[in-house]
């Protein structure tokens, strides 16, 4: 058992391990690539030769290495008896072309590469056939492609080199994709990867409701890598190789790849009419127009390969029709077509090789200039032809037999037979017209080299061939007959029927079929003969209908107008409709359940709502979208809709009871509103262009945005109210509410919250506050404005103008008498303001107030005094150090934090207790309130930082402009 | 001390945002020297390895912060990912940051806090540390696209980011406060216990939620219909940057993703899984079709990113243990691919100036092969040809899908990739087959190390010497979640 483990291995391992070596070696070293790739494929052959007893006798030698555990998949090698006829037939002719390949190749190509993808090709076909997974087989799959495309693409100077390589690999990659699919479909319809159980389920997958899609993935991969209608048209292309090449890939092997696996699946799927109708009608026309466009190929190698395109469409006829018999015949003529097929393909590489053209018009007479080459060419010829006494002629009888026969009940069954001799006259036409232009008729004189027989090393592959061909032809039980009973058994198993291989079966309808074909084939070539050596370049009819360029087409269209049309209408550099696009497939994405399940918001009625509150909210809605709309036209208007819009909130939240909320809200709307407005003074002036645009397209989209804004804003609002009407039966807000008094010692609850609850959040909030404070001065501090804000206004310039024209005698009267009673009540104002600031301080514990509103409040204060007095004269009679406030303020809470530890508490515990204070009276001194002391010194420091950054932007402007502008006013 | 000993699973988050810090302060004091900022460059990629280390130390699964914060082998498999990615993309920007003299020890601090950020997105267990990890990251990545000052396009792609990204995180903490709403809690494990009651799928409170914070999570991810900003930034960005968007931040949001739709909506599956499926399939065709046409190969890595992550989207859509563990494999998978090919494309230099034209590439194979040779594995195993890493890793997100049963799903699926494999043979075929042009400045040695540390990643991932450890992994981690 050892043994064959280490066997079977040794036949998946042995060509990559080969192709690696082959790579390495110097790349003059033909002979000595030539040895290595040759023992590799003689090693194979010996490896068949052992296995041939065992699965003789039955058995299955399989191996099974871990591989993907989790997917249950394992890597697991079997060698049935199909296997095995493929794997003779891979390594055989690889043994063949490698010898052919040594003679062939010239001296200047760089050999390891060839020799190279060549045994790394083998591997990946010895792959496809031994493997005992689905996975493993699309996996060794997709590496035959690979390598073909490296192997078509290996003269990579030649243009048609490098198309040909591209559009294979641009068909197989993606028809292996598909396969991949399939092949997983199939398992999950098996229950299993492994290639035996799924053999054993044909039942239950022609049963099965993913039959279909199955079914059509695989066939995508099958078709494609059997060239068949209509993905054919790459195998023409892929003649841009090097001779050995499509001797081996696109006759014995590549091509072959999709008929093993309809052949390897048959058991498990033909089982079903969908199977007929995709492979049957598929097959038929591969058949028909492949042999049709055969006959009118100018070049050799085309002819070939649109042969090779009709027998592979005979292939899959013969699987798709589903019965026993048919598919012996293809197994057998999956055998018989490799071996003629590659002769002629090597036969055609020495004409070329030694003509220095392979264009049918222009070769002639060569029977004399190399008559060896000749009789061989003209054997495989006549065996591609169906002539008696050749292997193809048993196969291509079997086929005629068993198109005769009924199947599925149809015209199309019915015209089979029809079909079939029909495409059997083409194919006896071209096989002449391959023999006659090129053997016989006038000499060609005009040839690029002098013909003559190659060496005989050269001519030994082809003749040991075309021997098989015609021992076969005559002998066949006695050659093949063994072989070709173990293929099938595997494939059939207890199904597989009576066949015979005799060469006479009587005058059957089959061999009249046969009779008709060569006369008729023999008629037609000699009617069309005048027509061919003509200057014509492809077939009648469909000349014109190029698969190739169909296909060239069609992926131009996809992938440059279709792509180009996706790109353009699904994706944009620009900013706006990237955000159209997300704010509208939100608000689908959102009205999707809406409109499937429907909400129920609870619509307050009417006569619940206070027409007040009404009113109030009203006047606040109208106020945001007025800020909204003045955004970008006018941003004064808009800061000062924003603060009313801020103003109604605030009355909300005293209209709800929640005075410490209200009054939190009113002086943060009021201090930001101030600094907002101090800020607006240097940016630039705002847009003008405020009236309506006159293109029709420009309001519309407009109106479009206004309108998901509008639906963004409304459904977020009902969204919310929904969320907030919800009765929830335990918020943390009750648990806040319970403990504010009996754990924080204040019944201020907002204020607790802050100073004690959630007193570690306030910290770091604070900290935040700071550094935006700092971070505001230090941009400031750098900050141009543009260069329309930095005049003096409007309005004083004006004043100016008039003072200037009515009293000489008091210039600039305006800074002098400015605001004389406001400024004085201002300045009045701020020791007041500053109590109330202490007295909101004090109280905040238990009653509206706390750190933060006295910290705004005090801002305020200062703000009054830069309002009135300017930068300057504040700053001479008062020594403002809002950094040091900020240092402080941290501190402090920090420090007020820290000092729990020194009772043993964790950080931020608070104490309070009640205490009596002269004049003030009794009052609550939780440690908390230092805490709060922290909070209103910042925020006290941080306002007044931000202030003093934009106060002192106008000191600062205004001495830059006095030297810019100065000398400017003085001109006029 | 033992107080501090609760702590201990937090180490390697500790150890980024400590060093975050302490290279911060580094940079502050030598402001202007080169040589100072490439230091901070290598320390911030020790930072990152010595994090990644204490990552691996851990085992079990803990709660910190009241459960705000879970370390689970799920949690360890992405930050792995995650370090690895940042690591990755670090090194990667060495070389081309001091070619231009434009290395800024800012940099790497950001990465460092962006990638703790996404070490606590990988973590969350809670709503407000997931937003907590979100915004860590965004706004250091808001920094980081823009970071080349002087480029308009750097500035527009982060300004761009920054006003998109912000208004999808304002439509996920709406999302998030919805759910709070619909639980009255914001631990995952709560909103779970809610989301099974009996009738919660037809709560539209938690509907509306899922829907909202998915819309995020997807933008994050750069999922169609929520991708526009990626081509911008990966093309606005300065490369390196755009290597490291394009694998650290999507390998994060997509564990956040997971663990949501997992752990937290486990009982509402049939609701995300459709919003899954949708995602995945439009991000495949559209990535796919739109790569197409891309003549910037930035741009065109980002409609393959978009396309990839529609791949992994896949195996979530399937919402079992073979799906996960399909899209954590995805994703390392993803990383070690996309750094990979952007070595390659921060090695297209010529005259100093970096080359973004695909049709620069032609001909690459004659005047450099094995820059040649690694892109084109790269763009093989994107295509996800065998036997190459990324063939695996679609293998294993399909074969979940399918055995969820989502059939429509997989077959999209293979069929978006068959699109995806043509244009990425198409730039093989111009490397290999097409007239050479001028050749590049040959690849500096930090990008040729990633070049082939990536290939041989890519390549060797068939053998399973390499791969088991890997898939291993990413199943335990799976498993943690169901």
């Amino acid at each position: 058992m050892s043994t064959d483990v280490v066997l079977l291995t040794l036949l998946v391992v042995l060509p990559f391990a080969g192709s690696i070596v082959a790579a390495f070696l110097p790349t003059n070293a033909r002979n000595a690539e030539a040895w290595l790739a040759g023992g590799v494929a003689l090693a194979i052959l010996a490896i068949a030769a052992y296995f041939f007893r065992p699965i003789a006798r039955g058995e299955i030698p399989r191996v099974e290495f871990e591989w993907l555990p989790q997917l249950g998949l394992n890597f697991i090698l079997r060698l049935d008896g199909f296997a095995w006829s493929f794997v003779g037939l891979v390594s055989a002719i690889g043994l063949l072309v490698i010898l052919y390949a040594r003679y062939y190749m010239s001296p200047d190509d760089p050999v390891p590469r060839f020799f190279s993808f060549l045994l790394g090709f083998m591997g990946a076909m010895l792959g496809i056939v031994v493997s005992g997974n689905l996975i493993q087989i699309v996996f060794f799959w997709e590496l035959t492609s690979l390598y073909s495309f490296l192997l078509i693409s290996y003269w990579h100077q030649n243009q048609s080199a490098r198309d040909g390589a591209r559009i294979t690999l641009t068909v197989t990659a993606a028809g292996g994709l598909c396969l991949l699919a399939g092949m997983m479909f199939l398992g999950q319809i098996a229950g299993s990867y492994d290639l035996d159980v799924v053999l054993r389920s044909g039942a239950s997958v022609t049963a099965h409701s993913l039959y279909l899609p199955t079914l059509l993935l695989i066939a995508a991969g099958v078709l494609t890598k059997s060239a068949q209608f209509p993905f054919h048209f790459w195998l023409p292309r892929a003649m841009a190789a090097p001779t050995p090449v499509s001797a081996y890939l696109h006759s014995a092997a590549m091509v072959k790849a999709g008929v093993f696996l309809l052949a390897r699946l048959w058991p498990a799927m033909a089982g079903h009419d969908y199977w007929f109708w995709v492979f049957v009608p598929l097959g038929a026309a591969t058949l028909l127009i492949g042999a049709f466009l055969a006959l009118f190929q100018q070049d050799l190698k085309g002819l070939l390969a649109y042969s090779t395109i009709s027998h592979l469409g005979l292939i899959t006829l013969l699987l798709g029709l589903g019965s026993p018999l048919a598919a012996v015949a293809a197994i057998f003529h999956i055998m018989n077509h490799a071996t003629f097929k590659a002769s002629l393909f090597m036969a055609a590489g020495i004409i070329d090789h030694e003509a220095g053209t392979r264009d049918i018009r222009r070769l002639g007479g060569l029977f004399r200039a190399m008559p060896i080459t000749a009789v061989l060419a003209m054997v495989a010829a006549s065996a591609m032809a169906g002539v008696p006494l050749l292997n193809g002629f048993l196969s291509k009888e079997m086929f005629f037999a068993e198109t005769v026969e009924s199947h599925v009940a149809s015209a199309l069954d019915d015209a089979l037979p029809f079909i079939a001799t029909l495409a059997g006259m083409f194919s006896v036409a071209y096989s002449l017209r391959l023999i006659h232009q090129v053997f016989f008729g006038p000499e060609a004189t005009d040839l690029p080299r002098v013909p003559h027989d190659p060496v005989l090393w050269m001519l030994l592959p082809i003749a040991f061939l075309v021997l098989t061909c015609i021992l076969v032809g005559i002998v066949p039980q006695a050659t093949v007959g063994a072989f070709l009973n173990i293929a099938v058994r595997a494939v059939l198993g207890d199904a597989t029927p009576y066949y015979s291989l005799a060469v006479w079966h009587g005058f059957t309808p089959a061999l009249w079929m046969s009779l008709l074909a060569l006369a008729g084939g023999t008629t037609l070539y000699a009617v069309m003969l005048r027509y061919l050596s003509g200057d014509v370049e492809g077939a009648p009819i469909l000349r014109r209908l190029k698969g190739q360029r169909i296909f060239e087409r069609a992926i131009a269209i996809a992938s440059w107008r279709g792509a180009k049309s996706l790109v353009q209408s699904l994706s944009s550099t620009r900013l706006q409709p990237q955000l159209v696009l997300l704010l509208c497939v939100t608000i689908l994405a959102a009205v999707w359940p809406l409109y499937k399940g429907g909400i129920d918001i609870h619509v307050p009625k009417l006569h619940e709502i206070d027409t007040t509150f009404l009113l109030v909210w009203i006047v606040g809605c109208v106020c945001a979208l007025g800020a909204a709309q003045q955004a970008k036209f006018h941003r004064l208007a808009a800061v000062i809709l924003m603060g009313g819009a801020g103003l109604s909130t605030c009355v909300t939240f005293a209209w709800a009871s929640a005075p410490d909320l209200a009054m939190t809200q009113l002086l943060v709307e009021i201090v930001t509103t101030v600094l907002l407005l101090l800020g607006l003074r240097w940016l630039p002036k705002r847009r003008e262009e405020t009236s309506r645009p006159a293109n029709l397209f420009i309001r519309a989209r407009r109106f479009r945005d206004l309108a998901i804004a509008f639906i963004g804003g409304a459904g977020l609002a009902s969204l919310s109210y929904a969320v907030m009407t919800r009765p929830q039966t335990f918020t943390i807000a009750t648990n806040f509410l319970e403990k504010a008094y009996t754990e924080g010692g204040g019944r201020n609850v907002v204020n607790v919250i802050l100073v004690d609850f959630r007193g570690f959040d306030t910290l770091g909030e604070i900290a935040v506050l700071g550094i935006v404070a700092i971070t505001v001065y230090a941009l400031l501090r750098r900050f141009r404005p543009a260069r329309d804000s930095v005049a003096v206004p409007e309005q004083k310039q004006f004043q100016d103008h008039f003072d200037a024209e009515h009293d000489a005698l008091s210039k600039d009267t305006i800074s002098a008498h400015y605001m004389i009673v406001p400024g004085l009540i201002m300045r009045l104002l701020f020791p007041v303001v500053s109590m109330m600031a202490v007295f909101l301080f004090m109280r905040g514990h238990d009653l509206p107030g706390g750190g933060f509103v006295a910290g705004l409040t005090f801002a305020i204060a200062f703000i009054l005094q830069y309002i009135a007095g300017g930068a300057r004269w504040v700053e001479a009679r008062l020594t403002v150090l809002p950094v040091r406030w900020i240092g402080f303020g941290l501190l402090a809470a920090g420090g007020t934090g820290v000092g729990a530890a020194f009772f043993g508490k964790p950080f931020l515990t608070s104490s309070f207790q009640y205490v009596d204070i002269p004049v003030l009276g009794r009052l609550p001194m939780a440690s908390a309130l230092l805490f709060d002391l922290g909070v209103f010194a910042l925020v006290l420091g941080a306002t007044v930082l931000m202030l003093i950054a934009l106060a002192h932007q106008s000191i600062r402007v205004s001495r830059a402009s006095s030297k810019a502008v100065q000398p400017a006013e003085g001109a006029v | 001390m033992s107080a501090l000993a609760v702590y201990a699973p937090l180490l390697p988050e500790l150890i980024l945002a400590l060093g975050a810090m302490a290279l911060l302060m580094l940079g502050v004091f030598r402001p202007e020297a080169q040589e100072e900022a490439g230091r901070i460059m290598w320390l911030a990629v020790a930072v990152l390895l010595a994090s990644g280390f204490a990552v691996l130390q851990g085992a079990g699964k803990q709660q910190l912060f009241d459960g705000a914060f879970v370390i689970d082998s799920f949690g360890r498999f992405m930050k792995i990912v995650v370090l690895v990615a940042a690591a990755g993309a670090l090194v990667l920007s060495f070389d081309e940051m001091s070619e231009r003299k434009a290395l800024k020890f800012e940099y790497p601090v950001l990465v460092l806090l962006a990638a703790t950020g996404m070490m606590m997105m990988v973590s969350a267990n809670n709503l407000i540390s997931l937003y907590l990890g979100l915004e860590l990251q965004s706004l250091a990545l808001y920094v980081v696209a823009a970071i080349r000052r002087d480029s308009t396009r750097s500035s527009e792609a982060g300004l761009k980011y920054f006003v998109l990204g912000a208004l999808s995180s304002g439509m996920l903490l709406y999302g998030a406060s919805l759910l709070y709403g619909f639980a009255g809690a914001t631990s995952f494990e709560a909103i779970a216990a809610a989301a099974r009651s009996p009738g919660a799928g037809q709560d539209l409170l938690l509907v509306f939620g899922l829907v909202f914070l998915l819309v995020g999570i997807a933008f994050k991810i750069s999922a169609v219909p929520f991708h526009m900003w990626t081509p911008d930034v990966y093309e606005g960005a300065p490369t390196p940057v755009t290597a490291f968007f394009a694998s650290a931040p999507k390998v994060a949001a997509m564990a956040l993703f997971i663990r949501i739709v997992i752990s937290m909506f486990a009982g509402v599956q049939p609701q995300w899984q459709q919003i899954v499926v949708f995602l995945a399939i439009a991000s495949m065709l559209l990535g796919a079709f739109a790569a197409i046409r891309q003549t910037n190969i930035k741009r065109l890595m980002a409609y393959s990113s978009i396309a990839n992550m529609g791949y992994a989207l896949v195996g979530l859509a399937a919402g079992t243990v073979e799906g996960v563990q399909g899209v954590l494999l995805y994703m390392a998978i993803y990383v070690v691919m996309t750094l990979g090919a952007f070595a390659v494309i921060l090695a297209m230099r010529r005259d100093g100036t970096a080359i973004e034209d695909i049709s620069e590439l032609a001909g690459l194979s004659k005047t450099n092969l094995p820059m040649a040779f690694a892109m084109a594995m790269f763009m093989f195993s994107l295509a996800g040809i065998p036997p190459l890493a990324g063939f695996f890793a679609k293998l294993y997100v399909f074969m979940a899908a399918i055995k969820a049963e989502l059939y429509t799903l997989a077959v999209i699926g293979v069929l978006a990739s068959v699109v995806g494999a043509y244009y990425y043979l198409r730039i093989v075929k111009l490397m290999f087959f097409d007239e050479a042009g001028q050749p590049f400045e040959p690849t500096l040695p930090k990008e040729r190390a990633v070049q082939w540390v990536a290939m041989v990643l890519v390549i060797a991932f068939v053998l399973p010497i390499i791969s088991a450890p890997l898939v291993e992994a990413a199943a335990a981690a799976a498993r943690t979640l169901f």
